[in-house]
């Protein structure tokens, strides 16, 4: 016969106030196999703990109901006291009498009954209930940062720098992601690749970080501490262990008309080559594309002049596999293309640019050394105009999201441009200014005031090219809608930050969420906000949503703090509330059958098929089997198995029925 | 027929098989029947349209166990094994599947896989008194419904005939076996009846070929199959999926396509 305690708690007035406290606790004192039954205004309290915790040693207590608030509230606590007066912390079941019964309900009999009836439930299934024991899984200490931008760089060093191991993989043959082709950065106008590249540097000889460039993540198995990844090192024809970065190569490529990536497609670059001069490796990749040998077959020009025969034609890729025990995803973001936007000439426009572009004219290690030019004919554009929002906040174009830099990056363009061209004329279109952030307001404020940038409200609805110039027509909201029309030189779109061509591909990798503007999504806007719904996946950085770099930086180190957390154990101890196929004595070994239909069902492919042997290693029966690591307790497979032959610990379906069978005969 | 009875008998001989498991005359139509040895070969008979399905047999250790055997198949009974295959639940070339076609061709496979080819042409169909019924369900209101057969489930005895015809009521443990917790009430009552045909029928979604076998197994003449029936018509609505055909991807009731039907989330 059990022996349980019941203890009714008053939450104050917030259960007091609408349920007869003292008579439930009365009630339930008459259900079979309570011991004791008493109720206190504070459970939760450090008196109300020590009530459970005496009654518990000194009746010999087996199994104890709180009537109390949600367990999400105080579950924990409960078991913990249970713990303590050393009853096994699962034989304790909440009934929760607040906020399903005297938050809902009025005061009166019905309602006490209700609460009455809720604890018979807990009652019965305490009954049932076993005891169990956390689960404990190994844990890899060992970190993979997926994406070399300033979030995975930010990340990979913390990480690093806390003493685990850190594998950084970046797709492109250097790190440094888009940071590193920005000029000046907002709002205080430092040079980008000044703090940027010492940290590169960092990352590169870092004794804890391992720096795989030109690969990419293939598949990612396993569960939290317990990953393996595969990772393809993309062939770059280029032995890095032989090259001394010399450069020699670079000079005698035949191919020079490669337009380069880095310079936002304004520069040129040989097909051999490095992304720019900082890049880190600094050390070059074949871009088979457009390498004549890998076109023609001919031409190896490259390893006839390499000092240390480090070019290594028609190498294939690599796999390596990695074991990690966590995975931050820092894969950033893109701008949308010129091309993408029909009332400003769908990209036909040699001088209608992107502000990432904008980036490369204005900085010193640009296409231009930093000058400002106009493609078309290298003159120096003496009226301007930039377009805020282009894409952004624009439903009709599938974007209603903000993409939050660009009014910030706008300013320090026009700002940039009138400390470069002292006569020019700059405008910004803009619909709103948002300069939400530390010193932001004053920034643009500076813009207007001190650097004399024309701000217009009010959208752009046509640019379109007429003898040499760009006219560009809008309407000034300002001015009670007047139609503006300004003759400009030049015209930079602050086009709209999305999600990187490969996001949903990778999401799909990993089993992470994303949104449906791929941008991954994070477990919780507000609390979970650099955790993902995978455990032991984390993110940060632009991959999320556009960000600027201090939120970038600053997400990356909460990443990193994450990681370190979950790495300042050995063990990962996990709630034992996951699913479980029997095991019996043989014969029968499981009432399992092997149908396996419950291996498809699984949302977290935690099932797989085991075989059971005889001494002799012959097959006697096939069953399934739960990995507990990966269960997430969903109880899909449950309910879904013909012949019952799973549990859920802790929601067993004996337990439930007990329950709700208390609930149907009172 | 005679090339069937030869093969068999070939079999025998060369001692290929020890049990051919196929169908002989009874009192009241026909019957199972274990053949063991040649000289029995001539009794056996054979249709397409016989009940009950012998595949039954395939999952029954006490049956198979230690002996080579050869099964003698209706196309249901080519279904049901189809089926057996993909649940794991018979060998890759286990048995000898033996069937003669509606136009009496005799077809020997070799694995339960090669079966597919061959079915996928010949859809499982509800006979005509079937169609008619299932019609006259269709048209009523669901109290109406439900009235209907709850008189009929008032007849049910609980004596499992039809599970024990079913080839995909082969757990070790059903559900009305399980006593903790006693999910259904093992005695014969009106709401225990229709909690076990409701349990049977939802257990076989999505599995069940269509043959018919429960109810041609029902003492008590109720037509349990038609439940059944009604829930290929609407998996072969929703899904697109042939009655009967074992599809390859996985089974259609716990595997998901981006492009199914959501339409009866309302
Ligand atoms: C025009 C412009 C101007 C800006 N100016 C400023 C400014 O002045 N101040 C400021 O604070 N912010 C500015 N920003 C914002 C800043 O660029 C971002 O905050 C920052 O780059 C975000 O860093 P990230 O690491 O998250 O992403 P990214 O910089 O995009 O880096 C992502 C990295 O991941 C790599 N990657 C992508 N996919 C994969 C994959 N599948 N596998 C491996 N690697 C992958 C990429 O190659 C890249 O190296 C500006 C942005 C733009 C567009
Ligand atoms: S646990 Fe159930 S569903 Fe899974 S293989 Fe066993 S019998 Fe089939
Ligand atoms: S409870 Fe959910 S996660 Fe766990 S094995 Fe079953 S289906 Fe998979």
């Amino acid at each position: 016969m059990s022996k349980i305690g019941v203890f009714v708690c008053h939450c104050g007035e917030n259960i007091g106030g609408t349920v007869d406290c003292e008579k439930v606790a009365q009630e339930a004192a008459k259900i079979p196999g309570v011991e004791v039954s008493t109720d206190y205004k504070y459970m939760c309290s450090d008196p109300g703990q020590t009530i459970i915790k005496n009654a518990i040693k000194e009746k010999g207590l087996d199994g104890v109901v709180v009537a109390a608030c949600s367990p999400r509230m105080h579950e924990s606590t409960f078991r913990a006291a249970c713990a303590e007066a050393c009853l096994n912390p699962y034989m304790c079941e909440i009934a929760n009498i607040r906020e399903h019964c005297s938050w809902v309900h009025e005061k009166g009999e019905a309602t006490t009954q209700k609460a009455l009836d809720l604890v018979r439930m807990q009652v019965e299934k305490v009954k049932k209930d076993l005891p169990l024991s956390t689960i404990k899984v190994p844990v890899t200490k060992k970190a993979l940062v997926i994406g070399g931008g300033i979030a995975g760089i930010q990340a990979a060093l913390d990480i690093a720098n806390a003493g685990h191991k850190v594998i950084l993989v970046e797709k492109e043959p250097s790190i440094g992601g888009h940071m590193a082709q920005l000029s000046e950065t907002f709002p205080t106008l430092d040079c980008s690749q000044c703090i940027l590249t010492p940290r590169m540097v960092e990352v590169a000889q870092h004794p804890n970080i391992t720096l795989y460039t030109y690969a990419e993540v293939e598949g990612l198995e396993g569960f939290i501490g317990n990953f393996t990844a595969r990772i393809r090192l993309k062939a770059r024809s280029v032995d890095l262990e032989k090259c001394t970065g010399c450069g020699m190569c670079t000079t005698k490529c035949p191919t020079k008309k490669v337009p380069s990536e880095f310079n936002a497609l304004m520069g040129l670059r040989t097909a051999i080559y490095v992304p720019s001069p900082q890049s880190v490796p600094n050390k070059p990749t074949i871009d088979k594309e457009h390498c004549v040998y890998y076109k023609t077959g001919k031409c190896k020009l490259c390893e006839k002049v390499c000092p240390t025969g480090a070019i290594t034609f028609d190498a294939p890729d690599e796999i390596i596999t990695e074991e990690v025990g966590a995975v931050v995803v820092c894969t950033g973001f893109d701008v949308a293309p010129t091309s993408e936007f029909s009332e400003y000439g769908y990209g036909r426009y040699k001088d209608v640019i992107t502000g990432l572009q904008f980036e490369r004219l204005a900085s010193a290690s640009g296409p231009t050394m930093g000058e400002i030019r106009r493609p078309s004919d290298g003159t120096v554009p003496k009226k301007i105009v930039f377009i805020a929002c282009a894409g952004s906040r624009d439903a009709a174009k599938g974007r209603p999201y903000c993409s939050k830099i660009c009014c910030m990056y706008t300013a320090k363009h026009a700002m940039l441009y009138q400390h470069k061209v002292h006569d020019g004329e700059s405008y910004v279109f803009y619909m709103d200014i948002r300069a939400g952030g530390k010193n932001y307001d004053e920034f643009v404020r500076r813009a207007i005031e001190e650097d004399g940038v024309n701000y217009i409200r009010g959208r752009v609805a046509r640019v379109y090219e007429r003898d040499g110039k760009l006219i560009v027509k809008g309407v000034d909201t300002l001015l009670g809608g007047e139609q503006v029309e300004i003759e400009a030189d030049m015209v930079v779109l602050a086009t709209a930050g999305v999600a990187n061509k490969g996001a949903e591909d990778l999401a799909q990798k990993l089993h992470i969420s994303y949104d449906k503007y791929n941008f991954f999504a994070e477990a919780h806007p507000k609390l979970k906000p650099v955790e993902t719904n995978t455990a032991g996946i984390f993110l940060a950085g632009a991959c999320q949503s556009p960000k600027d770099i201090p939120d970038t930086v600053a997400a990356a180190s909460g990443a990193a703090v994450k990681v370190a957390a979950l790495f300042s154990k050995d063990q990962l101890l996990r709630e034992p509330v996951v699913a479980v196929v029997n095991r019996m004595p043989p014969p029968v070994f499981s009432t399992c059958v092997g149908c396996s239909l419950c291996v498809d069902i699984c949302p977290y492919s935690a099932i797989t098929m085991e075989n059971i042997k005889d001494r002799a290693g012959n097959v006697i029966k096939t069953v399934a089997s739960i990995n507990p690591g990966l269960c997430q307790g969903c109880g899909t497979c449950v309910a879904f198995c013909r012949s019952k032959s799973i549990d859920l610990q802790g929601f067993s379906n004996e337990e439930m029925y007990s329950s709700v069978m208390a609930a149907l005969h009172e | 027929m005679d090339k069937l009875k030869a093969k068999l008998i070939e079999l025998f001989q060369s001692g290929e098989i020890t049990l051919a498991i196929g169908y002989k005359q009874g009192t009241r139509g026909p019957r199972p029947f274990f053949c063991r040895s040649a000289s029995d070969v001539e009794q056996m008979i054979f249709s397409n349209d016989y009940q009950p399905n012998l595949a039954v047999y395939l999952t029954k250790k006490e049956v198979v166990k230690d002996e080579k055997v050869a099964i003698v198949c209706t196309i249901s009974a080519l279904r049901s094994i189809a089926y057996l295959a993909r649940e794991n639940q018979i060998g890759q070339s286990q048995y000898k599947i033996i069937h003669l076609s509606p136009n009496d061709e005799l077809m020997i496979f070799r694995s339960p896989w090669d079966i597919d080819p061959y079915i996928e042409e010949i859809p499982s169909t509800p006979s005509e008194d079937d169609r008619r019924v299932i019609e006259m369900l269709d048209a009523m209101t669901s109290e109406e419904r439900w009235a209907w057969w709850a008189a009929q489930f008032s007849k049910c005895i609980k004596c499992y005939a039809c599970r024990a015809a079913c080839p995909m009521c082969y757990c070790t443990r059903c559900i009305v076996d399980n006593n903790r917790p006693q999910w259904i009430d093992p005695w014969a009552s009106p709401l225990s009846n229709m909690e076990w045909q409701i349990n049977r029928v939802m257990h076989l979604a999505g599995r069940c070929v269509g043959c018919g076998a429960c109810g041609a197994a029902c003492p008590e003449g109720i037509p349990v199959h038609l439940l059944n029936r009604k829930i290929l018509d609407n998996i072969e609505e929703n899904f697109g999926i042939t009655a009967g055909l074992a599809p390859r991807e996985g089974a259609v009731l716990n595997t998901f396509k981006p492009d199914d039907k959501e339409n009866f989330i309302k």
